[in-house]
């Protein structure tokens, strides 16, 4: 099969004024796996957007085979084989795997679907792949790996010269992690350019024969993945010489306050079996686990969204599982959930709305009449303590905020509350680096000042960085305990399982 | 650090300061549009901008505008009541019915109890069993108008001595239910604006898992928002019957639509999250100056109606078209 080369030459794109590339080049050669590295907002969406014909750059060339292609747009880059594989799947999930391999270009005889078609193509496709996924299954029966896998079998039975992967393992277990690396391994071989955006450090090393790091809308690097070091990245993508993750100071101090979360024997359906923790006041506690490891649903039963088969709960000194949301926050528990976007934040509501949502009832006269005036002054509670940059909070959309004026927000919702203990689920999830160091500060301090915090993650480093003490899960059962300085990356994804 | 904190730099959050500045004017280009409809018909009749017309347009505003505060609040939460105008005729009846039989005080009392039945059945559907408000309400508005006819035995019922509501004149000589409409106005826009219940609705039709995890009881919310909706169905029907001196169960039909209209018409998305009483209110003057301005000008009511359906399309088609453009949900 023909190779694509295609190539970006100072291309610029701004939004409303605000330079989002400046003068980046990009090469995408067949045969070749490159990663494209940086933090949120730096550029990575926007570049893949434009390769992908999305948006038109204000400025420089796009390249392909040597000849320069003005108006590369959806269709044209459809045409030339680019196919981009997007965070949130589009496929239909009503239809069948083999229906949705030839979305769109359905095989027909004579105008008429052809079923029989259909279906060869589909096992065709699978069968190079490598995958044992049944044609006729409903798409939406399938496992997140496996979804994936059908989107990309689309793109190959679609003759894809250069695929674009937008984050693909954020929703996989590690098996299917390695399945994918697979797949995506035997692209390459097939001549396939896969352009591979991520944010692990590990997978470029694994998978990339080229790294490219973007920051704030330059490129930082470009280099084969066999010259670089893992240092050398983190650098370019943050921009200044950061250290090993390291320990908080004083992880540990705080381990002998009263138990605020005490779980013994946790069941809850087959996704934990077994899982006991105690939470004091003035600790941070990570659960630490692989995403499917069984780590929300414990989130989950502390917070009375979900119902546990079997075990105990204490929560402040007293027994017994929440049954609702309001029922856990009657006992003072306050919870970040992890799709802020989904779960946490109302986006089009105004920033004091959001933060003081949780305590209306508290603020209110007589638990009724409420002013913006109140919310005003709760706003002013939490902002300068936790660093919130809002130009006019009480008019302002939460929306326009950063993620991570977005996340301090919804901490300070529960402090607001003085909500305690505190239960955060993936607390820096779509927050750029510097505010991620601000939230730790912020949720070490809470610690400091008599909180008792369970932190769920799924993100070895932030349970190096922010933890006293680590519970570590995986599939469903705990595996380890670690404190001190045992709390290392190395022996996190050891006993994590890989 | 070169890092930059608060740069928004993905597109759609740029987006998003113009449609800040978007949003403050919107009531004042439906009170442009309420200023150039009501300059137009002036020009087109003599008699439009006399006191006693505009008195008019109020009157025949205010049961759509009584009805239309709760529908507010229930929009603005993501739910619709479409059982509105069916039920104010299923009240005018129970009151005809009930007077009838033992006077005009039970008549009232079990027009009220119909009216709190009718929201308690909305609200049980919808937050109980988790049916769609719009399939309930639907349901509920062919219930309501196969049992108000089968109460009056498909006759329109007669309903003597109980004309004050609709048509006294106690203040200023402004007829009652223009007073009743302003209070109803008044009192909703003080709930939504500061009261815990009125933000709540807000908090619900933005984000309804994010409410419920934020300690919202939106089950109850959402059932006091379909009582009131109940209650304001109450005050309406009896107004209607009032004016009329009889009660027919074909009365009211088409309310629900012009009480939509009026809502979204007054910037109220239909995603929920958005929508004032101030702009329900405009919504609603445009809509009742419309009616009149077109009866004076002698069209045939029948073009009315399509003015009105056309005024729906314009309001929810300007609803998306927003959405798209700010890209919210």
């Amino acid at each position: 099969m023909s190779q694509l080369t295609l190539a970006l030459r100072d291309i610029s794109k701004s939004f409303g004024g605000v330079e989002v590339l400046h003068k980046v080049n990009l090469d995408a050669l067949g045969g070749e796996v490159l990663a494209l590295l940086g933090e949120n907002g730096a550029g990575k969406s926007t570049l893949v957007k434009i390769l992908a014909g999305d948006y038109v750059p204000d400025g420089g060339e796009v390249i392909v085979d040597d000849v320069s292609a003005p108006s590369l747009n959806p269709r044209t880059a459809r045409k030339l084989g680019i196919r981009m594989i997007h965070q949130e799947f589009q496929d239909a999930g009503a239809l069948t795997v083999a229906e949705n391999i030839s979305l769109g270009r359905w095989p027909t005889t004579g105008g008429i679907v052809s079923w029989r078609n259909l279906k060869r193509r589909a096992v065709d496709v699978l069968t190079q792949l490598g995958v044992d996924i049944d044609p006729g299954a409903l798409v939406s029966s399938l496992r997140v790996g496996e979804r994936q896998v059908v989107e990309i079998a689309r793109a190959l039975a679609d003759d894809a010269k250069l695929l674009i992967l937008d984050e693909p393992t954020a929703a996989l277990s590690q098996q299917e992690v390695d399945r994918l690396f697979e797949w995506v391994r035997r692209l390459r071989d097939r001549g396939v350019c896969v352009v591979y955006i991520t944010h692990r450090l590990d997978e470029v090393f694994e998978l990339a024969d080229r790294v490219q790091v973007l920051r704030n809308g330059n490129v930082a690097l470009t280099a084969p993945t066999s010259d670089v070091t893992r240092r050398q990245l983190v650098e370019a993508m943050v921009g200044r010489d950061i250290g090993e993750v390291s320990r908080p100071v004083g992880a540990g101090a705080g381990a002998h306050g009263e138990p605020m979360i005490t779980i013994d024997n946790l069941h809850v359906d087959n996704q934990v079996a077994g899982l006991s923790l105690t939470v004091r006041k003035g600790e941070v506690v990570c659960l630490y686990g692989k995403l499917g490891s069984g780590t929300t649903q414990v989130a989950e039963v502390c917070f009375g969204i979900r119902k546990p088969t079997g075990g105990t709960l204490d929560i402040a000194g007293t027994a017994g599982f929440p049954s609702a949301p309001t029922a856990a926050i009657r006992r003072g528990v306050g919870y970040l959930p992890p799709d802020r976007k989904r779960e946490g934040a109302f986006m089009s509501r105004s920033v004091v709305e959001n933060l003081s949502v949780a305590s209306w009832g508290k603020l209110a006269v007589g638990g009724l009449f409420i002013t913006s005036g109140m919310e005003k002054t709760a706003y002013a509670r939490w902002s300068s303590k936790l660093g919130i940059k809002s130009a006019d909070p009480a008019n302002q959309q939460i929306a326009q905020l950063s993620g991570g004026n977005q996340q301090k927000v919804m901490l300070a919702r529960w402090l607001e509350r003085s909500s305690n203990p505190l239960v955060l689920v993936e607390p820096t999830r779509g927050v750029d680096v510097g505010a991620r160091q601000e939230i730790y500060s912020a949720i070490r301090a809470l610690a400091a000042e008599g909180h008792a915090v369970l932190v769920v993650t799924s993100d070895y480093e932030e349970a190096v960085q922010l933890s006293d003490r680590v519970v570590v899960m995986q599939r469903g059962q705990q595996v380890a305990e670690l404190d001190g300085n045992d709390v290392t990356a190395q022996n996190l994804t050891i006993a994590a399982g890989g | 650090m070169t890092v930059q904190l608060d740069t928004p730099i993905d597109p759609v959050e740029d987006r998003k300061p113009t449609r800040s500045r978007r949003r403050i004017p919107e009531t004042a280009v439906l009170a442009a549009v309420l200023l150039a409809l009501a300059i137009f018909f002036s020009t087109q009749s003599q008699f439009y901008l006399t006191p006693n017309n505009l008195l008019n347009i109020l009157v025949s505003a205010s049961v759509i505008g009584i009805i239309a505060a709760p529908g507010t609040l229930l929009l603005v939460a993501g739910q619709f009541d479409l059982s509105v105008g069916s039920g104010a005729a299923f009240i005018g009846v129970v009151m005809a019915w009930g007077t009838a039989q033992w006077g005009i005080p039970t008549g009232v009392v079990l027009a009220i109890v119909a009216g709190l039945l009718i929201g308690l059945v909305n609200g049980v559907a919808v937050t109980v069993l988790g049916i769609n408000a719009l399939i309930t309400t639907l349901a509920m508005l062919a219930i309501l108008r196969g049992l108000g006819q089968v109460l009056a035995g498909g006759q329109t019922l007669l309903l003597p001595g109980f004309n004050d509501l609709g048509n006294a004149r106690p203040f200023f000589n402004v007829p009652i239910p223009v007073l009743v409409f302003a209070a109803v106005v008044i009192i909703t826009a003080l709930v939504m604006k500061f009261t815990v219940f009125g933000r709540s609705m807000y908090a619900i039709g933005a984000n309804p898992i994010a409410a419920r995890l934020a300690g919202i009881r939106t089950k109850t919310a959402i059932f006091g928002g379909f009582l009131l909706s109940g209650a304001a169905v109450v005050i309406g029907g009896l107004i209607l019957v009032s004016q009329l001196g009889a009660a027919s169960p074909n009365a009211a039909s088409g309310l629900e639509l012009s009480v939509v209209t009026a809502v979204i018409l007054g910037g109220a998305s239909l995603a929920g999250g958005r929508g004032t009483i101030v702009g329900t209110l405009l919504g609603v003057l445009i809509l009742g100056t419309l009616n009149n301005g077109l009866t004076l000008m002698n069209i045939n009511s029948f073009w009315q109606d399509v003015a009105r359906g056309v005024l729906l399309l314009a309001a929810v088609g300007f609803d998306q078209l927003r959405l798209r453009l700010t890209g919210d949900k």
